[in-house]
């Protein structure tokens, strides 16, 4: 205490400026005045920089633990980045769909794909839309990149459509430039093809292969697929294969278009093949 | 010690006063430049009475004038405190021989150089004027023109010593 007390005498002169300094500083720096505001930014930038030096060391104790934060925050990131791109790619889905609807003249329904099978050669999709839906039998399902199939089963709240590559569907279609008619198939081991095409006929690779207005189940004009490959089958016919219109790996929402076939047109054709 | 003080403080308030308004009798106004009497006097008590009672006046003298000029309260006292406490490290109490007359001389200029130095360079912050020229135009001059001032009261004070010695 009394070295202390020693030391305080020693050294009074600089304590007592000390005092006089600091009590001036703040009166200085309680005025608000251009030279005070120039100070202080000089100040602030003064200590912003040594700041900005001392932060250039690496601080060991802290980047483990901000290199944790910034992992979770990459993952955390990460999920809304692919949250967001689902988003975007829903809504640009929904939104082709939602063209298609307004263009169709004979209405539709909308439904989603609630199970799917693509591997066996009697494929078929399960849509979450049924009678209480007003689909019906044979309803033709489409998209807006052309034809998914049709209705073959219906539930109150659930339906069940064969899609192309199904080998009980054929599909009365011609080639969209050169009208050439045949009969569209899938042939049971992973092909679409273009049946019943006489080997002269006008048909090339890229050509757009369209249902036709023969179909008493399908209205005409919806695209099937382009022509991959063409060659012949034998001496009469054409082998054409074909490239499908819609994405069926990707296919989510589909609709159901409210058509059914023509009663009288069918009973017609049924009674003359009985004949 | 407190009759000193009370002393000092009156030729304070009284060179304050005269500060104020009488000095531009005797101010460059084409310069604007004018002598600093109450610097004169803070200097002229850390010489005399050393550090502590150079800061005490420094800082009265100088808040004094804050409060009259009432723009920038605390950088006179600032100012002056280092000035009288400047003057402290040449007391004539402890460096008697050292204290001739030129030598005195370059006390007064080296304790106002550094008073004005903190003050104008302060004041004038913000402004379009460059540090050099603050220190040339203003800090010099008024330190130069104080110094000179200071030379007529040092002249006064060692002549009227020897008198009394005599």
């Amino acid at each position: 205490m009394k070295t202390i007390g020693l030391l305080i005498l020693r050294i009074k002169e600089y304590l007592i400026l000390t005092v006089f300094v600091v009590i001036s500083l703040v009166l200085i720096f309680n005025n608000d005045n251009t030279q005070i505001r120039f100070l202080r930014a000089f100040a602030i930038g003064f200590v912003g920089t040594l700041q900005s030096g001392v932060s250039a060391v690496p601080n060991v104790f802290e980047l483990q633990s901000e290199n944790k934060y910034l992992r979770e925050k990459n993952i955390e990131l990460a999920n809304e980045v692919a949250s967001l791109k689902e988003a975007k790619l829903e809504n640009i889905r929904l939104s082709k769909l939602l063209t298609l609807k307004e263009a169709n003249v004979l209405g539709v329904i909308s439904a989603s794909i609630v199970n799917k099978s693509l591997v066996q050669t009697r494929n078929t999709i399960t849509i979450n839309a049924g009678e209480n839906d007003s689909i019906k039998v044979n309803m033709p399902v489409v998209t807006d990149d052309g034809l998914v199939g049709k209705i073959v089963g219906v539930s109150k709240n659930y339906s069940i459509a064969q899609i192309l590559y199904n080998k009980d569907l054929r599909i009365s279609a011609k080639v969209q430039r050169s009208r050439v008619d045949g009969i569209f198939t899938y042939d049971g081991v992973g092909n679409l093809v273009l049946t019943n095409v006489p080997k002269a006929a006008d048909v090339n690779p890229g050509d757009l292969i369209i249902t036709s207005e023969y179909s008493n189940l399908f209205p005409g004009g919806i695209p099937l697929g382009t022509v991959l490959e063409t060659g012949n089958l034998d001496n009469l016919f054409k082998k054409i294969t074909v490239k499908p219109a819609v994405n069926f790996n990707i296919l989510e929402e589909i609709f159901v278009v409210k058509s059914q076939p023509n009663k009288e047109k069918s009973d017609l054709e049924k009674l003359f093949m009985n004949k | 010690m407190i009759v000193s003080y009370l002393k000092y403080i009156a030729v304070i308030i009284l060179l304050v006063a005269v500060q104020k308004t009488l000095i531009w009798l005797i101010a460059l106004s084409n310069y604007n430049i004018a002598p600093d009497l109450v610097i004169l006097m803070v200097i002229y008590v850390g010489i005399a009475r050393g550090h502590i009672e150079g800061s005490i006046i420094g800082f009265l003298s100088g808040l004094m004038i804050d409060m009259l000029s009432g723009s920038f309260l605390g950088l006179s006292a600032l100012s002056y405190t280092l000035a009288g406490f400047i003057a402290g490290y040449f007391c004539i109490r402890e460096r008697e021989e050292f204290l001739k007359k030129y030598f005195l001389i370059g006390i007064v200029f080296l304790c106002a150089l550094i008073g004005n130095s903190i003050y104008f360079l302060i004041f004038y912050q913000g402004s379009p004027i460059s540090v050099f020229n603050i220190f040339l135009i203003y800090v010099l001059s008024t330190t130069t023109y104080t110094t000179i001032v200071g030379s007529l009261f040092i002249l006064f004070i060692k002549d009227s010593k020897k008198t009394a010695y005599s």
